[in-house]
């Protein structure tokens, strides 16, 4: 790849992954070395913030544990005032594989897209879910479709690209309970451009997603709450 | 007899909050809508007649409850009051926390940088008492 000109931040929030950090970290430096890595210590009680100081790697330590939109957020101000011409945001878990990252870019670059999203749904990836997360993901994308007229596959995707201009939004404005099916309606509402490829997910190297069936409804129901908010919240 | 115990129990809460803001433990902002509510427990109780008015006016027999309905929509809207206040604070404390994370994110690089202690003696300034 020719040298870049445009500045790209990876963000990773990392709350208690001591057991994968290290890995996970190393890999995305490997396989996108144009871009620089910023890992959001959320407040963890292990030992990450020794893995981060043992990678050598750039990161912002959070005193206290602000949960997955503060700490994506606290990503996307430094960004912005590190001037970024693109940010990305990638779990630390390794469940996001980073050779995408390169395709999302040039979606990014190319195809004019302001944000772009990896995502499970757009065509038939091995990733395999419950039948209940099915139904509520599928229940969440017909929110949005309700509310802002734009389909979107995987909305609760936590890998995701964006441009400048969204880095400056999200450093002034990002929810903090469900961050992304919030912003990426709210992206839309905007008028902006939201493009989805399909990406594999890795299993989890460590930690488990539990999903019991009273939380993935309890789930829906908040993130369909806030969408309802979010539709019709003031610009302030 | 339950119109002087409103009364005393409105003096003595007036105190109360009074002692509270003198100590220091409540913002005056805050203490304000307790006090104005207080005294409108007391005008209320004293003018047993306006009460008795409202009260049948509304449907409502017995004339205290009306006292304590009163009582209750302002402890009610009070409460969202304070959630408002909460929410305010929670998104303060979010964005210290990010701050604070990017100004040590910078500090260490220019320590790391130019190994000087200049950055360390601007950190002790910050300090509170």
């Amino acid at each position: 790849m020719k040298k870049m000109d445009k500045k790209v931040l990876i963000i990773i929030p990392a709350y208690n992954e001591e057991e994968c950090i290290y890995d996970v970290v190393s890999n995305i430096s490997k396989v996108a070395s144009f871009a620089d890595i910023l890992v959001v210590n959320d407040g963890s009680s292990d030992n990450t913030y020794n893995e981060l100081l043992r990678l050598e790697v750039n990161f912002l330590n959070l005193p206290i544990n602000l949960g997955i939109g503060g700490a994506v957020q606290a990503g996307y101000i430094y960004a912005y005032n590190n001037n970024y011409d693109f940010a990305f945001q990638l779990d630390g878990d390794g469940q996001h594989n980073p050779k995408y990252i390169k395709e999302m870019l040039d979606i990014l670059i190319k195809k004019g897209a302001d944000m772009v999203i990896g995502s499970r749904f757009v065509e038939k990836t091995s990733y395999n879910q419950t039948f209940l997360r099915s139904i509520g993901n599928k229940f969440i994308s017909f929110i949005i479709k309700l509310l802002s007229g734009k389909k979107i596959y995987d909305t609760t995707s936590g890998f995701r690209g964006v441009n400048k201009e969204i880095i400056k939004i999200f450093a002034s404005k990002y929810p903090y309970d469900y961050p992304e099916p919030d912003t990426n309606m709210q992206i839309v509402l905007k008028g902006k451009n939201i493009k989805e490829i399909p990406v594999e997910m890795n299993k989890r190297n460590t930690g488990k997603s539990f999903v019991s069936p009273i939380k993935s409804i309890e789930y829906m129901l908040k993130v369909s709450l806030a969408l309802f908010i979010a539709k019709i919240r003031k610009e302030n | 007899m339950i119109y002087y115990f409103s009364i005393c129990f409105a003096i003595i809460f007036i105190v109360f909050v009074i002692l509270l803001v003198r100590n220091n433990k409540l913002d005056e902002k805050y203490s304000i809508l307790w006090l104005i509510f207080s005294i409108l427990v007391i005008i209320l109780a004293l003018c047993t007649k306006v009460l008795d008015k409202i009260s049948s006016f509304l449907g409502i027999f017995y004339a205290p409850a009306l006292l304590f309905l009163f009582g209750f929509i302002f402890v009610i809207f009070y409460i969202i009051h304070l959630s408002t206040v909460v929410t305010k604070q929670n998104k303060s404390i979010i964005r210290l926390t990010q701050e604070i994370a990017i100004l040590k994110n910078i500090i260490n690089k220019n320590d790391n940088d130019n190994d000087n202690d200049n950055v360390n003696n601007n950190y002790k300034d910050t300090e509170v008492k």
